[in-house]
């Protein structure tokens, strides 16, 4: 339990600062819970030193092999050490560098996020688990170098820094989920046990692989090292914590982790060691040239951490001993010289070597301690950066597996000393001497005791441990050590004197060598010029990130081009590409066996007919009023076809929804040109037209392969059934009103919802019909001839009564709600047709709204009813009742339900006829059904 | 306990009866669906206990026995999609209370949002492939409906677009029903998973498939089809945008995924191969696309197309695990690109522009809405230890596990590409300072209501929740992936129970 409070505490922690104001208050809270954790981690030292590794495990997801588990190795206790140690300090520093503007909470809200998410990092004994802590770093570090929002550097530094290190992230996520494929579990102790295993498989190489992309991005290794310097546009407090002391090392760190299970094969080797090398010499190099002095402490960074991978990479156990004494001691002097680099800024206004010089006189301690930190970073005697250096240097002379070319370690590992060394130097030589103090913003002075105290504490680390190493140092290195390396664990001692070897040697010339370097820079930076335009990571960053826009973009214009007719064209190739793909190779014939259909001459004639209006629709497209009519024949045929096949209901139902619809369509008409633009250019027409022909072929075919095959349906039970079962002898009716009543109403709800929709769509759209036709002549006022007008009024009732009888004998004979509903619907309209809206509404006064909704209800409401029987919803019944005169008839409660249907296609027929019919009448929004009542209403409220 | 299984298509149906008899211009009628959409809640939740306990239950409708009649089956998967719709519709609902204008009360939102719902409940719970068909026709005209219910002149040309496409997707749908009735006889799903096994010729069924494939696939906005959303979601008020964006791509996701598991799978080599080709297409040129928007709504609609390509791929892969993988997924998508959406709108109220190049400091000034932002941005994203990580995760693991390395590669790297939308908008929208002021009729709001800050942070402590306590989600989709890839259970509940 109080492993895991370690990383816990803080995380849960980050909400404290947020709960007060006053900053001093912010730092002493984030302070507290980073002590407590401390306190935490170091009474669990007696059990570390003793060679013990305490673990503590929950299960959290058993099927995904995720433990929430923790456990302290040698190794994890001294990272963690550094984590709080250097995380209390830069709290400390921070609370005296921010300024007043900056939203001190939420600061240390985030750092001590990242604190937690750090330490859950090393003391994760699940993968999956580091792994999530290793993705918080990332966002932690975002809201971190944008700390300051302001700053569109900032802002960029934040989004390639997640980029890079999140990218890494995905693909150690994918590695560790092949490691543990590979092992069988995700837990570090078993993983780490299992060399063998893992090494002898054949996905090692990608395991390795997608482990070092993430290793690589996180410590900024030759690629993806420039992220790192960008990222300096944090505020330094964050430069000093996340981008130098700790979360960079996370990568390395990781390598160090994975050391006993991935290492030792020649392809860690050939990975890991050029890579370390790379950005050793290249991130030094680099460091010699920049001005700002956070850029020159950011790429010495960056190749320190090159130093600690190349020593991985190169696999002796003594290599990984030197590894992990380096990464401890580069944690404090860099640390330290974040934070004076930081004090430099803060009170002399910036920290371009350019414009900084002779400070010396005006700060004498933060020169001092910036020296002992330089002096550390350069590998100089006395500090602790001389003992790993050398250790380093050492281990580089050894043989490995570059055979011939060996050499050329060495080589690297000495030109990058020079270089660490030149650049020591000129950081000191610009910033403290360089003649006088001129180019300065404001007056440069100590900083303030709680500032500097940080750097002094890490500074006299730095020195005391490059004096007594073996004291300070040595059992925590001991520890660690033996951690990673078990039984392998060399002899070795820390201490500061080794006597004359080719290690000393190397050392030596890198000192002389620096110095001269520094002699003789301006040649060098004269050459750097060309250099520093062609390797700008940065710069290809932005170029690949453009690309993928510009491609974006161009993804977006080629297909994206909203044309609704190349979408559709698209959408049918595609359909007609899969749909035919299965019968390319299909072995078994493509026509069944059932014999065909003798043809009568009526039959074949029809066909022809509805073969030909078809393709005139198509014809005579532009003209509308003829592709209507010719639209109307065909449909005309289908129901005689109907006919011909005995199914009289569908027939009926056809006829009246064609009747219907071509009374919509004129009116619809009313308001559009009478010929439709030209609008396709040659080559599109055929292209349709093949496909039209190819998609309706292909339909045509698939219901020919079908229809020539015998098979058994349900349509069998629907029939036994019919009379039994539902008390009708139409089956048709039947099956819509109770075997798939269901169906039936979800469909009547679209019917409702289609009249409510076409009617919000006109109503808002207040389209005013034109008052002159295409030649500019006023339509006649002669609107509504006698003749009809008098016809069609006493035809109402006649028409009604064949609807109320139509919708009665459903059941059992041809018609039902739907029809009846129809047949009603085009009654009523024929009224408005003859007689006009402003006579008509009047007398046919109630609202189609409530029609519908009504409708809908009895139908819903018929079937709940089923509820109270305790049948299931939509459940009928029937039964058969004699009544004097009439005689015996049946009461079906599914008539209700058709009640409902009826209701609804009325109303929603109407609904959409009449709004449309409105449109073209501007006098008729003066009658309509509720602005009678309510004259005062505006016209929306007449809604439903 | 059976009639559980009607009440989420029943309830908003008769909420819907309700708010119009009532009458639509009253401001309570915004209450009333708030009222209706907890009572969904509940009885969805109810029915996922229930589900839970008995693992598959079945309810046919008037009482007709198999494989005639229409029922309904919730198995987990079915009863975890209706809850989260439910939850979706809630949280809608209560933002719509702020959002929608007295024109588009009065216009029928709130029956019209009723009906969506009960029809994509309708879509998750039915057992049978015509009546699937019925809701699908339901969904698209309410859709429709709402689509253009205040200012057509500006929606219609995508609404247009939105409709015809979509009428185009259910003509293949009616016409391959059509094509699999002719060739079993049935359209009892569980009857056609037994059936559709026994046809000799078996190039007619995976044709049919295909077609049936395409209709849902141009529903769930896969490439090459998927050209209807990006030219309709940026053009819908907030909330309408929010819950089409959450749940419209994701009934045809489930379809898919209800009958390549259930019905079609004689041909798996062929039918779930395109699937997977399919998926990495559209996650791939989805994420591509987004990368040169600029207004959020645009972005946030690519998005949508290329996480539904993680679902499929799951789907595409075909065991157990992937098929939770896509569960959880689902669960993940729908309540962080549900409350994307309403982000969006909130900041197009703090700073009157959905477009990134006129936003700007909201960070400064919009501390709660950042967070807003940023927690389904970043789960979205699939960071640690939010919902979409374990999402992500799943699939890839998925991925990796059935030896599909190169899926699992694309899966990463989309998700990368993910990452950098999602930071662009962060960036612009929250950090970036305000440029100029735009001119907006919606006046600037510097605090924004609770009523509507109150359905994001509630989704994202729900985002938040399914990432700590992702144990039982897994657990549970663990139990749905199984039911899924061996349908027995399923069709003994449905065969067995006539």
């Amino acid at each position: 339990m109080i492993i895991a409070l370690i990383p816990l505490l803080p995380l849960a922690g980050s909400i404290i600062p947020f709960l007060f104001s006053s900053r001093s208050h912010h730092a002493a809270a984030a302070g507290c819970v980073a002590g407590v954790s401390l306190i935490l981690l170091l009474a669990q030292a007696p059990a570390v030193f003793a060679g013990q590794m305490p673990i503590h495990s929950w299960q959290w997801i058993p099927a995904i092999g995720l433990n929430f588990a923790f456990r302290i190795s040698g190794f994890g206790f001294l990272v963690a050490c550094l984590i709080l140690g250097i995380g209390l300090l830069i709290i400390l520093y921070a609370r005296y560098y921010l300024s007043t503007e900056d939203p001190m909470g939420r600061f240390y809200a985030y750092l001590l996020l990242f604190m937690g998410s750090m330490l859950g990092i090393v003391l994760s004994e699940n993968l999956i688990l580091l792994m999530m802590f290793w993705e918080l770093t990332s966002i932690s570090s975002f809201l971190l170098i944008g700390f300051w929002t302001h700053r569109a550097d900032a802002r960029q530094g934040a989004r390639m820094a997640l980029i890079i290190t999140g990218g890494g992230g995905f693909a150690m996520l994918a590695g560790f989920i092949l490691l543990g494929h590979i092992v069988g579990s995700f837990e570090l102790t078993d993983i780490l046990a299992s060399k063998e295993q893992v090494q002898g498989h054949h996905l090692y190489a990608v395991t390795l692989v997608l482990i070092l992309l993430g290793a690589f991005t996180k410590s900024a290794q030759f690629p993806f090292q420039f992220w790192l310097p960008h990222a300096m546009a944090a505020p330094t407090p964050v430069s000093a914590y996340l981008h130098s002391a700790t979360m960079v090392k996370a990568g390395v760190f990781m390598l160090a982790l994975m050391f006993p299970v991935l290492s030792g094969s020649a392809l860690w080797f050939y990975l890991v060691a050029p890579v370390g090398l790379v950005t050793l010499v290249f991130a030094a190099y680099m460091a010699m040239f920049k001005d700002d002095l956070k850029g020159l402490l950011a790429y010495s960074t960056v190749s320190h951490l090159g130093l600690i991978t190349l020593l991985l990479g190169l696999g002796s156990p003594l290599a990984a001993v030197a590894a992990v004494f380096h990464l401890f001691n580069h944690a404090m002097f860099k640390a330290g010289l974040f934070m004076l680099s930081g004090i430099i800024d803060h009170e002399a206004g910036t920290r371009d070597m350019n414009r900084l010089s002779g400070l010396w006189k005006y700060m004498p301690v933060t020169a001092t301690l910036t020296m002992a930190g330089c002096a550390a970073m350069a590998g100089i005697p006395m500090f602790n950066g001389f003992l790993s250096k050398e250790m380093f240097l050492a281990q580089t002379l050894k043989p490995n597996l570059f055979g011939d070319q060996a050499w050329i370690i060495p080589l690297g590992a000495t030109l990058a000393s020079i270089f660490a060394v030149a650049y020591s130097i000129r950081m000191i030589h610009e910033v403290f001497f360089n003649g006088p103090a001129t180019d300065m913003d404001k007056q440069p002075h100590e900083p303030s005791r709680g500032m500097r105290l940080p750097a002094e504490i890490l500074m006299a680390l730095c020195l005391l441990v490059g004096i007594f190493p073996a004291v300070l140092a040595g059992p925590m290195v001991n520890a660690a050590a033996q951690s990673i390396l078990g039984p392998e664990m060399p002899e070795f001692t820390l201490s500061l004197w080794h006597g004359f070897n080719l290690a000393l040697a190397m050392s030596a010339i890198a000192i002389i060598g620096g110095i001269v370097v520094f002699k003789f820079r301006r040649y060098l930076f004269d050459s750097h010029i060309w250099f520093s335009r062609y390797c700008d990571g940065k710069a290809i960053f932005e170029t690949v990130t453009d690309w993928l826009i510009q491609s974006g973009y161009r993804l977006n214009q080629a297909v994206f081009n909203s044309s609704l007719q190349r979408y559709m064209a698209l959408l049918i190739i595609s359909v007609i590409v899969l749909g035919s793909s299965p019968f390319w190779r299909s072995e078994t014939k493509f026509l069944g066996t059932a014999t065909m259909t003798a043809i009568d001459p009526v039959t074949f004639i029809m066909g022809i007919i509805l073969i030909l209006c078809a393709l005139a629709t198509v014809i005579t497209h532009r003209n509308r009023i003829l592709s209507i009519i010719m639209l109307g024949t065909v449909g005309l045929i289908v129901s005689l076809t109907f006919s011909r096949f005995s199914a009289p209901d569908l027939a009926l139902t056809q006829i009246s929804v064609e009747t219907v619809t071509i009374i919509l369509l004129m009116m619809a008409l009313f308001m559009l040109p009478r010929n439709s633009p030209k609008d396709s250019s040659r080559y599109r027409r055929q292209r349709d037209v093949l496909l039209a022909g190819l998609a309706g072929g292909g339909a045509g075919a698939l219901a020919m392969g079908i229809l020539t095959r015998p098979y058994e349906t349900i349509s069998d039970f629907f029939l036994a059934q019919s009379v039994p079962g539902g008390g009708g002898t139409n089956v048709v009716n039947v099956i819509l009103v109770d075997f798939r009543g269901f169906d039936t109403l979800g469909e009547i709800t679209v019917l409702a919802i289609a009249g409510l929709a076409i009617y919000a769509l006109l109503h808002n759209f207040e389209i005013e019909a034109p008052q002159t036709d295409a030649l500019g002549r006023p339509w006649t006022s002669d609107r509504f001839p006698m003749i009809l007008a008098n016809i069609t009024r006493p035809l109402l009732p006649l028409a009604l009564l064949f609807s109320a009888y139509i919708f009665l004998r459903g059941h059992n004979e041809p018609g039902g709600g739907f029809i009846a509903g129809l047949i009603t619907a085009a009654a009523l309209i024929l009224q408005y047709i003859a007689s006009g809206i402003v006579w008509t509404r009047p007398r046919l006064n109630f609202d189609n709204h409530i029609v519908m909704a009504w409708g809908l209800i009895v139908a819903l409401v018929t079937g709940l009813c089923s509820w109270v029987f305790h049948y299931p919803f939509l459940t009928s019944t029937f039964t058969y009742v004699s009544w004097p005169w009439i005689g015996k008839f049946e009461l079906a409660s599914a008539i209700v339900f058709d009640l409902g249907v009826f209701l609804v296609v009325v109303g929603s027929v109407m609904l959409i006829l009449v709004k449309l019919g409105a449109v073209n009448s501007p006098d008729a929004q003066t009658v309509s059904t509720l602005a009678q009542h309510h004259p005062d209403l505006e016209p929306e409220k007449e809604m439903f | 306990m059976n009639l559980l299984l009607i009440l989420p298509i029943l309830l908003p149906m008769v909420m819907a009866m309700i708010s119009v008899l009532t009458g639509l211009d009253r401001a309570r009628s915004g209450m009333l669906a708030v009222f209706g959409a907890l009572l969904h809640l509940c009885a969805s939740g109810f029915l996922l206990a229930t589900v839970v306990d008995h693992q598959v239950l079945v309810l046919w409708m008037g009482n007709w026995p198999a494989p005639a009649g229409i029922c309904l089956v919730a198995d987990y998967l079915s009863a975890a999609m209706v809850l989260i719709t439910s939850v979706i519709y809630l949280a809608v609902m209560v933002y719509s209370g702020k959002e929608i204008t007295p024109h588009q009360r009065r216009s029928g939102y709130y029956p019209l949002m009723q009906f969506l719902t009960a029809a994509i409940c309708g879509a998750f719970l039915t057992g049978d492939l015509f009546n699937l068909y019925v809701w699908f026709e339901l969904i698209l005209m309410a859709s429709f409906g709402i689509m253009i219910m205040e200012n057509p002149g500006s929606r219609l040309t995508s609404a247009v677009k939105y409709v015809t496409m979509n009428l185009l997707s259910t003509v293949f749908l009616i016409m391959a029903i059509g094509l699999i009735y002719g060739l079993t006889g049935t359209l009892n799903m569980a009857d056609l998973h037994e059936k559709v096994a026994q046809v000799d010729n078996t190039a007619l069924v995976t044709g049919a498939a295909l077609l049936l494939m395409m209709a849902f696939a141009i529903k769930s906005a896969l490439f090459p089809l998927f050209f209807w959303l990006p030219a309709t979601y940026h053009t819908l008020p907030v909330p309408v945008a929010a819950f089409f964006a959450g749940m419209l791509t994701k009934v045809g996701v489930y379809a898919l995924i209800r009958l390549f598991t259930l019905v079609f799978v004689t041909d798996v080599a062929v039918t779930h191969t395109l699937l997977m080709v399919m998926a990495v297409l559209t996650m791939v040129s989805g994420v591509a696309a987004a990368a040169s928007q600029m207004d959020i709504r645009r972005i946030l609609s690519f998005h949508i197309i290329s996480q539904v390509g993680y679902m499929v791929l799951g789907l595409a892969v075909f065991t157990p695990l992937a098929l939770a993988g896509t569960l959880v997924y689902l669960i993940h998508h729908i309540i962080v690109k549900a409350n994307l959406f309403l982000v969006s709108g909130l900041i197009q109220r703090a700073t009157g522009s959905f477009d990134l190049k006129q936003t700007g400091g909201l960070y400064q000034t919009h501390g709660l809405l950042s967070l807003g932002f940023f927690i389904p941005a970043f789960s979205l994203a699939g960071f640690p230890p939010l919902s979409g990580f374990w999402a992500k995760l799943l699939i890839i693991y998925a991925c990796l596990e059935a030896g599909h390395y190169f899926l699992g590669a694309t899966a990463a790297v989309v998700g990368l590409m993910t990452v950098f939308s999602m930071i662009k908008i962060w960036t612009e929208a929250f950090w970036k300072k305000k440029a100029l002021p735009v001119d907006s009729p919606v006046e600037p709001l510097v605090d924004i209501p609770f009523q509507l800050m109150g359905p994001v942070l509630c989704l994202c402590l729900l985002t938040v929740l399914i990432g700590v306590f992702m144990e039982p989600v897994l657990k549970f989709a663990l139990v749905a992936g199984e039911q899924l890839m061996s349908p027995h259970q399923y069709v003994l509940a449905v065969k067995g129970g006539g």
